[in-house]
Order: structure tokens, then sequence, then C-alpha cells
């Protein structure tokens, strides 16, 4: 009964025998699900050495010379368990390089990406699924080299997250740690690469008979825009990787200037180069999670997404603005002014589609019936919290307000509630939602209620903290912060900060119990669509077959048909999959706005 | 060999007029000391407000969404009508053009005529002109003396001790010569990076006298944190006697062979 495209899609995807040995199932698998969830455990790892660095610079603001409770004596023998300043550099340098690049990046990218893409837009695999194999592991091998990096005598980088040369040459930071993490983000830029040529093939190539662009779900777009920023932006951040491993160990003077190198290079030429990275990095790191909001909020509030094709405009309009804003991380560099005020308006410019965004998502559940299950909570959690991230940016975008609060705690406030907030809230969200697809087991509701809680008011008021800390002109990555008179009256909100920043690591262990025991212990089984979803992937089985779907499907609608009362008349549910065949169907609304 | 002009420091610190920096008050924005301060702080201010009313609002909204319906309710069949797209796209224009709008063309006027304005500051006949050297873990500040020219032996020398008089504009061009540093006066509402080969400028005009931080407000190395200044703000006169007298202490230290103290550079036009 399969149409002629149907056939011959599954003669260009024949179904293979699944793979019977150990090895070739669990570990050097090409099953696109199989990576999806190796990226998932490399990044949760992370996920923690992150968290706990995180804990140490809040012991640090809150208990500067004090020593270290619990891990002190183990981590920092030498110095007693007290972090000493060039611990600390190290610790917020790892900090923010291991969350960005080897977590949630990892969870959000490699995870949902490999994980959902095929089964999202109806192919058995991903385009090259030995490519996507080597990505796995090219990015082990950057983690690899991040915990090597560790265990140098003067320990790992040191230098900030955006490692600014000359600090970040051997000038100031001689350690061969500093090397092994530059080479650690060429290494892992190297998977991102695989992984994005893979991506944004699968998606041209493989999407299933009827599976229009003005049909894919969100998440798709928003994985596909994010592969393609990748394809092109990562390997800038590569090049200059290897300009500055030059300039550390083979005498080169690309970056260095002043008085080691009078006729040197230009430390400014690396900024340029990062941010023309660092800037799209950010929408990289949060298009994705606009992605799956888009999907899980329509799912839960009933109701098919307020104007997709809106929202799909605003996520190209993004993507293509993302590469022409970088300039407003460098408003004080001594840029022209021509220049900056150039990249303010485009910075300002961008706030419109991303508010486009955000309201559609709020109009979607405005006039829906929300149920407010955990994927939900979190989906609601991350749009409140990037609303704020998003909303602060417009104070940093701007140069004469940037002239005071630049390289303040307010910066840190501000891009973690849209980096962590939005990205890390919005991957949870996503766990959360195909949890059930990939393990085929659904999670404990009430204990991921519980984190959820944890999660939203501890973020709330540690990054709201540090908002307030920066408004009063606290700069970041001050070992002690309390040398300055001024900032001296903020000791105990710096404190408050980190009580509650502690509280919200201690919450993320509801997460750890709730995820270890269903996925090891005994839970009941998810079923094929466990909370009436309407994409592909809830059409097959949980989890998914080796083959995903035995017959290609044919895509006959959008992606959100919800709560339409012509389908509820036809099958008695109030909502169709993209793939559901009814008789007598109607000519369907949902992403046809 | 910097011994010399540091021995010269020593005895300028002694001499401090200002009263010792005063810790801030609550939460909010340090004092604001400067002439032009104002001009972020009612930014800033504006741009709080109309982001916490844009925040309400749509926090209102999201609430009272998820309120009203029950778990039974059915939803609205609605993909967006033309109504509601409208409705949306107003919005996100009116915020564009009333708050982006502003802060664009406020921001223009505050960078062209006051922040960024060297050439307007300098043609001041009272304009202050400070070379400030910045390096692991430090702010080195020259004062041209009375010949007008920088990296000569009559220059004043100084060490975590910047001092202006209030009422003139202060230029200062700012360079390192290891890492990047950024030269942050909370109080003025300044900063700007010292960029090793290259020199930056900076402006303000301070009016209320009294003692305020320099901080560093770029990762600079394990000790960062203890790049802090003093700003001294004084009287004219207090300014004038005070140069004056570190002027003669300067000529007095003057080392020639002490090649780590010759540096500056000629006043250049931003």
């Amino acid at each position: 009964m399969s149409t002629p495209a149907q056939r011959l899609y599954e003669e260009l995807q024949p179904i293979h025998p699944p793979p019977t040995s150990f090895w070739k199932k669990y570990v050097f698998s090409i099953d696109h699900k199989v990576i999806g969830k190796q990226f998932l455990w490399a990044g949760l790892v992370f996920l923690l050495v992150g968290g706990v660095l995180a804990m140490m610079i809040r012991w640090q603001w809150a208990f500067p010379y004090r020593k270290l409770p619990v891990l002190g004596d183990l981590l920092l023998p030498d110095s007693g368990g007290v972090i000493s300043p060039a611990t600390y550099q190290a610790v917020f340098t790892m900090h923010g390089l291991i969350m960005i690049f080897f977590a949630v990046t990892p969870v959000l990218i490699g995870a949902f990406g490999n994980f959902l893409i095929p089964l999202m837009i109806g192919a058995r695999d991903m385009a090259f699924p030995k490519l996507n194999m080597y990505s796995f592991w090219t990015f082990l091998v950057s983690q690899g080299l991040v915990i090597a990096a560790f265990l140098t005598e003067l320990g790992p980088a040191g230098a900030g997250w955006t490692t600014y040369p000359p600090l970040s040459t051997r000038i100031g930071t001689p350690g061969i740690g500093q090397s092994l993490v530059i080479l650690a983000l060429f290494v892992t830029g190297v998977s991102s690469t695989m992984g994005a040529v893979n991506y944004v093939t699968t998606v041209i190539r493989l999407r299933a008979p009827g599976m229009t662009y003005m049909r894919l779900p969100l998440t798709m777009w928003g994985l596909w825009l994010t592969a393609i920023l990748n394809a092109i932006f990562i390997p800038v951040l590569g090049s200059a990787g290897i300009l500055l491993l030059l300039d550390r160990h083979f005498g080169t003077q690309f970056f260095i200037a002043g008085a080691a190198a009078p006729r040197g290079g230009d430390p400014i030429l690396f900024q340029h180069l990062f941010w023309i990275f660092g800037h799209p990095e950010v929408y990289i790191m949060i298009l994705p999670a606009w992605g799956i909001l888009g999907d899980v909020i329509p799912t839960f509030a009933r109701k098919p997404h307020h104007w997709y094709r809106g929202t799909v405009a605003s996520m190209v309009t993004v993507t293509v603005l993302s590469a022409v804003v970088y300039g407003h991380h460098m408003f004080v560099t001594g840029m022209s002014p021509l220049l900056g005020e150039g990249f303010m308006l485009f910075t300002l410019l961008i706030s419109a589609p991303s508010m486009i965004i955000v309201l559609n998502l709020v109009f979607t559940v405005w006039g829906g019936s929300p149920r407010l299950d955990t994927p939900m909570l979190f989906g609601l959690g991350t749009l409140v919290l990037f609303g704020i991230g998003g909303l602060t940016g417009l104070l940093l975008g701007d140069i004469s307000m940037d002239l005071y609060l630049h390289d303040t705690m307010f910066v840190v406030g501000h891009f973690h509630f849209t980096m962590a907030a939005g990205s890390f809230v919005g991957a949870m969200t996503g766990l959360y939602f195909w949890f059930p697809k990939m393990f085929g087991k659904r999670l404990d509701e009430r204990l991921g209620k519980i984190h959820f809680w944890f999660t939203f008011v501890g973020l709330l008021f540690v990054f709201g903290g540090q908002l307030l800390a920066g408004y009063a002109g606290q700069q970041r990555r001050l070992f002690d912060p309390f040398q300055y008179t001024f900032i001296q009256g903020l000791r105990s909100l710096n404190r408050w900060t980190s009580y509650f920043a502690f509280a919200l690591f201690l919450g993320q262990l509801a997460f750890v119990v709730n995820f270890f025991r269903t996925v090891f212990g005994e839970a009941p089984a998810a079923g094929e669509n466990a909370w009436g979803a309407t994409t592909l992937e809830w059409a097959t089985a949980s989890p998914p077959p080796f083959h995903n779907f035995d017959e290609i499907p044919v895509v006959v609608r959008g992606p959100h048909e919800l709560s339409n009362p012509e389908v509820a008349r036809l099958t008695g549910r109030d909502f169709a999959g993209q793939g559901e065949p009814l008789a007598g169907a109607p000519a369907p609304a949902g992403g046809e706005a | 060999m910097r011994r010399i002009p540091f021995a010269a420091l020593s005895i300028l610190a002694a001499s401090r007029a200002g009263a010792a920096v005063l810790p801030e008050r609550g939460f909010g924005l340090p004092r604001d000391v400067s002439l032009d301060g104002r001009h972020i702080d009612s930014l800033i201010h504006f741009t709080l407000i109309a982001i916490a009313l844009i925040f309400a609002v749509v926090l209102a909204m999201l609430v009272w969404s998820v309120a009203r319906r029950g778990r039974c309710a059915s939803a609205a069949y609605d993909p967006g009508s033309r109504r509601s797209v409208f409705l949306l796209l107003g919005g996100v224009a009116a915020i564009s053009v009333v708050v982006d709008g502003t802060l664009f063309v406020r921001t223009l006027e505050d960078m062209n005529g006051i922040f960024w304005n060297f050439s307007g500051a300098e043609a001041n006949p009272a304009a202050v002109r400070i070379e400030v050297n910045a390096h692991q873990w430090a702010w080195t500040a020259r004062y041209a003396g009375p010949d007008g020219k920088f990296n000569t032996p009559d220059d004043i020398v100084t060490l975590n001790d910047i001092r202006v008089p209030t009422g003139a504009p202060v230029v200062i061009q700012i360079a390192s010569t290891d890492v990047i540093h950024s030269f942050y006066v909370p109080n003025l509402r300044v900063k700007r990076d010292a960029m090793p080969g290259m020199v930056n400028g900076l402006t303000f005009q301070a009016q209320v006298p009294g003692e305020y931080e320099i901080g560093c407000a770029q990762h600079c190395g394990p000790n960062h944190y203890k790049m802090r200044g003093i700003l001294t703000v004084l009287s004219p006169e207090q300014y004038r006697d005070w140069l004056a007298t570190a002027g003669a202490i300067a000529l007095r230290a003057y080392d020639p062979d002490d090649a780590s103290a010759h540096w500056g550079w000629e006043w250049r036009s931003l």
C-alpha cells in the first residue's frame, strides 16, 4: 500500500539487520539513537564537573580564604583545601569552557540532534552514520584532553573562557594545561563540524515524503539552523586556536604585542576571530532550545503553535543576523566609533525576531488548555528565565550603558540567564519530554517537579543576585571582590546568592536519582506516544527499533495538529500525527497560518 | 631599578589630601561623581523601567493563560489569526521603535558628544592630560609636567594614584605592557581596555572631591583582583599645589639610567 515516493525512500534507506555483538551495538555503534545517548552520558558527566566548579566559585565569593568543605582536602591538598588565586582563575575558566563546549553542547546538539533528527523527519538514520560515530569519538578525545589538562603541573587553562591573548599566550599562562585545553577546543570543533555537516545533509536529503520545510517540527528548524552556524563558524574558532597554539609553542607573534613583542601582532585580531565564532555560538546554543520549546509548549497547551511561519522566519533572521552583531562584546576595546555604532544597531535589531519567537510561544499558551506535566513546567520556566536574559541584554548591547556594565557581574547574570537558563533548562525540557522515547520508560513526575522548582527558583535567585551585584558595579572574575571598598556592601548579597547556588546544585540530585532509577530500575512503560504528541517520532515504538520506522511515513500535515474539532470527530482524539492519514480529513491548519 | 621614582611616590602618598574611599550604600548604582554619568544612569533607568514593564505584561499573559483553564477545558484550534499576528507584530514594532529607537538615538548622542568625543574635551584649555600604563598588576600614570611633553625628565609619575581636579575635562590615554587590562572607575561610569601595542582614550569630568576606586575589569592573571588604584578628585587649587610639589619631587627623583621608568608616548589625537 505504499506510494511511489515511499518506495523510492525505502530503496534509498533499506532496513539493515541490527548489530548483534556488544561492541557494535553499544560502543562503536553507527545507530544515531545510540550515539545520541552516548553524547547524553558524556555531556551529563561533564555537567557535573562544571557544576562542581561553579560551586567552588560560589564558595569563594561567599567565604573567601576559607577551607573548601567536603572536596577541599581532596582537590586542593597543597593549599590546605583553600582556593588560591591561581586555582581560582583555573576554576572559573574551566567552568565556562566545560559548561559551554563539553556539557551543554553535547546534550543539546549532540544528544538531541543525533537522537531526534532522523526520527522527526522520518528517516532510518543519519545521512552519514559512520561520520556520526567518528564525531562522537572525536568528542570523547577532546574531553580526554580536558581531563589531562587538570592533571598537569600548573593546572588547566586560566585565561578565562574567552582565552584572550596575550594572557592566554605563555606570557600569562605558561602551563601546558592551557595548551591542552586550546587543543581540546580545536578537537571538539572538529567533532562539531562533522556533526554539523551530517545534520545539514540529513535534513536536506532525508526528509520523508511530504515533509516540506514548512512542515518541519520547530526542533528540526532549531537544530538545522544551529548546524549551519556550526559548519560556518566553528572553523573560525579552530583557526584562532591554531594561531594561538603557534604563538604559544612555535615563537610566532600573531596575537602578542607590548613589551614582549614591540613589533608584534595584534591581540584584538584574536577577539574578532573569537567573537565572529562566539556570538553565533550563543545562538548555536539557544536555537535548539527555542526549537524544543516550539514543539513542547504546543503539545502541552494542546494548541497549534501560534504563527509557525513567523517563528521560522524569525529563527532564520536570527541565524543570519547572528554573524553581524558580535562587535558588542568589544565596545570598550577601542574600536572605531562608527564600527561600534553599527554593531549596536544590528544588536538592537536582532531583538525584534527574538521577541517574535518568545511572544509566539506566549500566544501559543494563550487560549490553550495547559497541562503542567514536568516537560511543560520546564518549558514555561525556560521561557521566563530566557525572557529575563533577553531583556537584560538590551542594556549590554547599548554602548553607553555597556561603558558602565561591561565585564561586571551584570554580564555574568545576563548570559547565564540566556545560556545557563535558556540552553540548560531548555535541554532539560527536551530531556523530560523525549526521555520516554529514548528509554521507553516514564520518569517519576513528583521527582521531576521537585527538580523543576529547585532549578527554576535556584537559577532565578542565583543569576538575579549576579545582576544586582553587577548593577552595583562588581566586576566579574574577582578572586576576592571585597578588596574593593565600593563592593564591601555586597558581601551579604554575594553570600545569599551562593546559598541559592548550593540549593540549586543539591536540587539536581532529584534529577540524578530520577534518571538513574528509571534508566536502570523498574518504571512504568511509556508506550508509543507518551504525551499525545504529533510529530513523527511518537508514531513508532519507544524506544524505537534499530531501523526507526517499519515503513517510511508519508507526512500529510504540519507538526502541531492539536485540538482540531474535525480530527476529534473522526478519531475521538484531540490530535493527529504528522504521518497519520485520516479519511475525509479537513485541510489541516496547524503550521499553515 | 624602579626604586627611585617609587620612593618619591611614597612621599606623595603621605601627602594625600582627600578623604579615604567611602563604601557605597545599598545595592544600587554607585554614587555618580562625574559631570556626564547622569546620561548613562538615566538611560539605564529608562531601560530598566521599559524591560520591567514588558516583562510584567508578558508574564501576566503567561500566568493568566495557565491559570484560567483547567486540564479539562478544551483548547482553541487556533494557529494564529490575522488579528493575533498583527497584534503581536504591532507589539514588537512598538517596543522596537520606542525602546530600541530611544536607546540608539540617545547613545549616538552620548558617545559622539561626550564619551568618545576626545577632541571636544581637549578643546577646553583647562583639559588635563594623563598617560596610563597598565601592567600586571598596577596602574602607572604619567603627567607631562611644565613642558607639556610626555616621557621627559619633568614628568610626574605615580603608581595606583591618579589625581584630577574638579571642573576640568580629563583625557586619559592608556596602553598596556603585558596583557589586556581594563581601566574602570565605577563612580565616573567610565571603562576602557588597556591594550598592549595600542593607545586607547577615555575622558570624563569629575565634580565631587574625594577618593574613588580604580578597578581592573578585564581578567589579567591570578592577581587581577588586586589591581586596584585610587583616583583622587581635588579642588582646582589643591590640584595645582599637588602638581607643583609633585613636579619638584619628580625632577629631583629623575634617574636617566632607569630605562624601565622611561615609557610614555607622544600625545595622540584619538
